[in-house]
């Protein structure tokens, strides 16, 4: 009786083995194994709020990749080896946006309904840390991957780190270290500086990396820091106080909307010619809003048309196909960029099961978004890649296709840092399943 | 930088800051004492006010929405500032006109929540259609060049602009006060705000002033798009985020006063102002200040403060600052 039913463990066991090998496994992790022919993917991006305007550009990048991952098209047909153009590992592939309105809670709430409602497979978005790291955890939770798009905050591959979670953009930390070595050589060494930031986690990210890299780096000094309110319309009395504060930089560490409204009132104010303004991180919306404003200020950008080589220049001539001649922002690079990594990575592992997938995401490089040569850190799930250091156009120059020029394109080499240090030193990934 | 600039830096950006508040306020609460009825459709009207106004004066650069999809890349008749005041002024008064006669009229008589509901869809409707129209990018609004640049007050850091908001605000809030505290026109508004009944009794038809008045409170809100829309980039949504300031300003200031809007908006900016631009010093007096608290700043409590203080006047005066207290019969 031992004997027999041994054999029969035996008998059923072999025959699990055959079916893993022949199928895959099939166990149920997060909305993996997915029921018909289609893929959803879910989009949870702010499409009102401060961060509006960058969400619906983001959006626009969603559905182009969508649209290529299904009928070829853009980087599908000349950038990814691993995509087909007619869906991904076998399914067609479909989409649902939500609208985070640039709201941490609603977009967890989001996050939810999109994994138990529209049984998404993956989602991506973001704009607002906040937002991103909430839907990462929620993500986590419910073991679908989360494709970060726009969020820079140092905590998010940092401290709050998840296993689910993979980002692309960089960081507060190689933003300052980017930054800092290229503002020393502008106005040099002993210069004394006043920090606004957003009040929450990106805001106070980019404070502290700011302080550390302007002080350890530049050898400037820094005066006073304050803290501003997300979604603050008039920043008056914060710009006068920092006017009077004897300082000779202001850093605005607001982004979005908060980033426009606090450039445009500064240099209203008259602050441009008593300070040297620097607003860490804008992108082409932000620009566009600020007008001339922008002029003449320094920053990081996530990726920019001006970025001259293959890859870019097929992105921006594929967006300006799809959308009516509109050059794309950093932000709709960004998740157009997450969205086929992620694809490819299926392609790759053969199937949707989210750990293998992680598994061919983890330590990938890669060369074809047009930032040149990256890898997807295991240790952290944060890309190392190059970073453009840009700064506004003389007024004169700047027109509805170009606010800014490339200062530098800081290599990934001159702002990385080690697995057990800085952001990633605190970040503990968790198990696969 | 000595304390006399500082006193004067606080006071102007109290002074502008609150002056955005009233001329807000001071519309939403003509409707809302006098006619009674609860308008969440005010900040439709200032998002009008400053899209007509950026139009009129300036053009909008438009890369998405239908109009970018009809090949429009820029849209705009560069008329100047003055010339979209004035425009802005009529042309929102009639919108007022035919919200009151259209929408409004039917609501009198209906429930305060009925009113909200359907100002509110109101309010979506010409925020969506705005996006559909010129899409949901932030248009920069230039300051008209006679008005650009710092005011020259060494240690204040404000653009001359601001100060023209508070001569705008000052010369409109006062005509309308006028207009309604010493003319015939007003002697029938607030008539009727007392005994709608008897006025009409008297023979006056109410239905006239109502009107009217609903088309001033529109058009202030109208004004205040534009003369706002210098200070941060215009978006569809910028109406919503202002109407529960103007609220508040109301409600702090009393119901249908509009001597109670201004206290109240210059309340609410003097608060922000003082809480941002003031912290605990390192030495008080000669007499040096613990180090946990010393080099403390208060500008995160800004937003809170305006709260905090809003709750202590209605506990204090449930009626708002110069509100009339009602009672029971």
């Amino acid at each position: 009786m031992l004997k027999a039913s041994s054999a029969a463990g035996v008998a059923v066991g072999l025959a699990g083995c055959v079916e893993s090998l022949t199928s895959g496994n099939q166990e149920q992790i997060g909305n993996f194994p997915i029921e018909g022919d289609t893929a959803t993917l879910g989009f949870n991006v702010p499409l009102s709020g401060p961060y509006g305007s960058e969400g619906q550009d983001e959006l626009r990048g969603y559905k182009m990749a969508v649209k290529h991952l299904n009928n070829g098209g853009g980087w599908v047909d000349s950038q990814f080896d691993d995509l087909s153009g007619d869906g991904v590992a076998g399914k067609q592939i479909d989409w649902v946006e939500a609208d985070t309105e640039t709201d941490k809670e609603k977009a967890r709430e989001n996050a939810r309904q999109l994994i138990e409602r529209d049984n998404a497979i993956m989602i991506s978005g973001g704009s607002s840390s906040s937002v991103a790291i909430n839907v990462q955890d929620e993500c986590q939770k419910q073991k679908v991957l989360f494709m970060a798009c726009l969020t820079h905050s140092n905590d998010t591959q940092g401290k709050d780190c998840v296993r689910y979670g993979f980002r692309e953009m960089f960081n507060a930390w190689h933003t300052a270290a980017a930054l800092a070595p290229v503002l020393k050589k502008e106005y040099g060494e002993g210069q004394k500086f006043y920090q606004l930031y957003a009040d929450y986690t990106w805001g106070q990210s980019v404070e502290k990396s700011m302080r550390q890299f302007m002080t350890d780096t530049a050898g400037w000094s820094q005066v006073e820091s304050i803290a501003t309110p997300l979604g603050t319309t008039d920043y008056s009395s914060y710009l006068s106080d920092a006017a009077n504060s004897d300082a000779d930089v202001l850093l605005l560490d607001h982004y979005g909307l908060d980033g426009a409204n606090s450039v445009k009132q500064a240099v209203d104010a008259g602050l441009k010619e008593e300070m040297t303004i620097v607003v860490p991180l804008y992108n082409r919306p932000m620009a566009q809003a600020a007008g001339s404003a922008i002029s003449g200020v320094f920053g990081t950008v996530a990726w920019d048309s001006a970025i001259d080589n293959e890859p870019s220049n097929q992105f921006t001539q594929a967006f300006g196909n799809e959308y009516n001649g509109r050059v794309p922002s950093g932000p709709a690079q960004l998740a157009y960029a997450q969205t086929l990594q992620y694809a490819a990575a299926v392609e790759r592992a053969g199937t949707f099961r989210p750990p293998d997938v992680i598994k061919e995401l983890e330590g990938h490089s890669y060369d074809n978004i047009g930032m040149g040569s990256e890898t997807m850190r295991k240790c952290d799930h944060q890309a190392q890649r190059a970073i453009p250091v840009v700064r506004g156009l003389p007024e004169d120059q700047i027109s509805e296709a170009n606010f800014y020029e490339i200062v530098e394109l800081t290599s990934a080499d001159a702002v990385t840092y080690g697995c057990d240090e800085g952001p990633a030193g605190q970040c503990e990934l968790g198990p696969y399943e | 930088m000595s304390i006399g600039a500082d006193v004067i830096s606080i006071l102007l950006n109290g002074f502008q800051q609150g002056a955005i508040y009233v001329l807000l306020a001071v519309g939403l609460s003509l409707i809302l004492g006098t006619i009674k009825f609860v308008n969440f459709a005010h900040g439709a009207l200032y998002i009008i006010g400053a899209y007509l106004g950026l139009y009129v004066a300036q053009q909008l650069a438009l890369s998405e929405g239908y109009l970018a999809e009809q090949g429009v890349a820029n849209i705009g008749l560069g008329g100047g500032f003055v010339v979209a005041l004035l425009a802005v002024t009529v042309a929102v008064f009639v919108v007022g006109l035919l919200m009151e006669h259209l929408v409004a009229r039917k609501f009198y008589d209906r429930p305060d929540t009925d009113q909200i509901l359907v100002t509110f869809g109101l309010a979506i409707i010409v925020q969506e259609l705005i996006r559909w129209l010129f899409g949901s990018t932030s248009q920069p609004f230039g300051q008209p060049p006679w008005a650009s640049g710092p005011v020259p007050i060494p240690g204040v850091a404000i653009s001359e602009w601001r100060l023209w908001i508070i001569a705008i605000t000052a010369v409109l809030v006062a005509i309308v006060y006028v207009l309604v505290e010493f003319t015939d026109f007003g002697l029938v508004v607030r008539a009727g705000t007392e005994d709608p009944e008897m006025v009409s009794l008297l023979g006056i038809r109410l239905t006239r002033p109502y009107i009217v008045l609903f088309g001033i409170g529109a058009a202030l809100a109208g004004v205040a798009g534009v003369v706002g829309g210098p200070l941060s980039p215009i978006n569809p949504t910028a109406g919503t985020d202002i109407l529960v300031p103007a609220f508040v300003t109301v409600v702090i200031g009393g119901v249908g006063s509009i001597r109670g809007a201004v206290l109240g908006g210059l309340t609410l900016g003097m608060t922000q102002a003082i809480l941002i631009q003031t912290g605990i010093p390192e030495v008080l007096f000669g007499i040096a200040m613990p180090s946990m608290i010393a080099g403390y700043n208060f500008a995160q409590w800004s937003q809170v403060g305006i709260y905090a203080i809003a709750a202590i006047i209605l506990l204090w005066r449930p009626e708002g600052l110069l509100g009339r207290e009602v009672t029971g019969s």
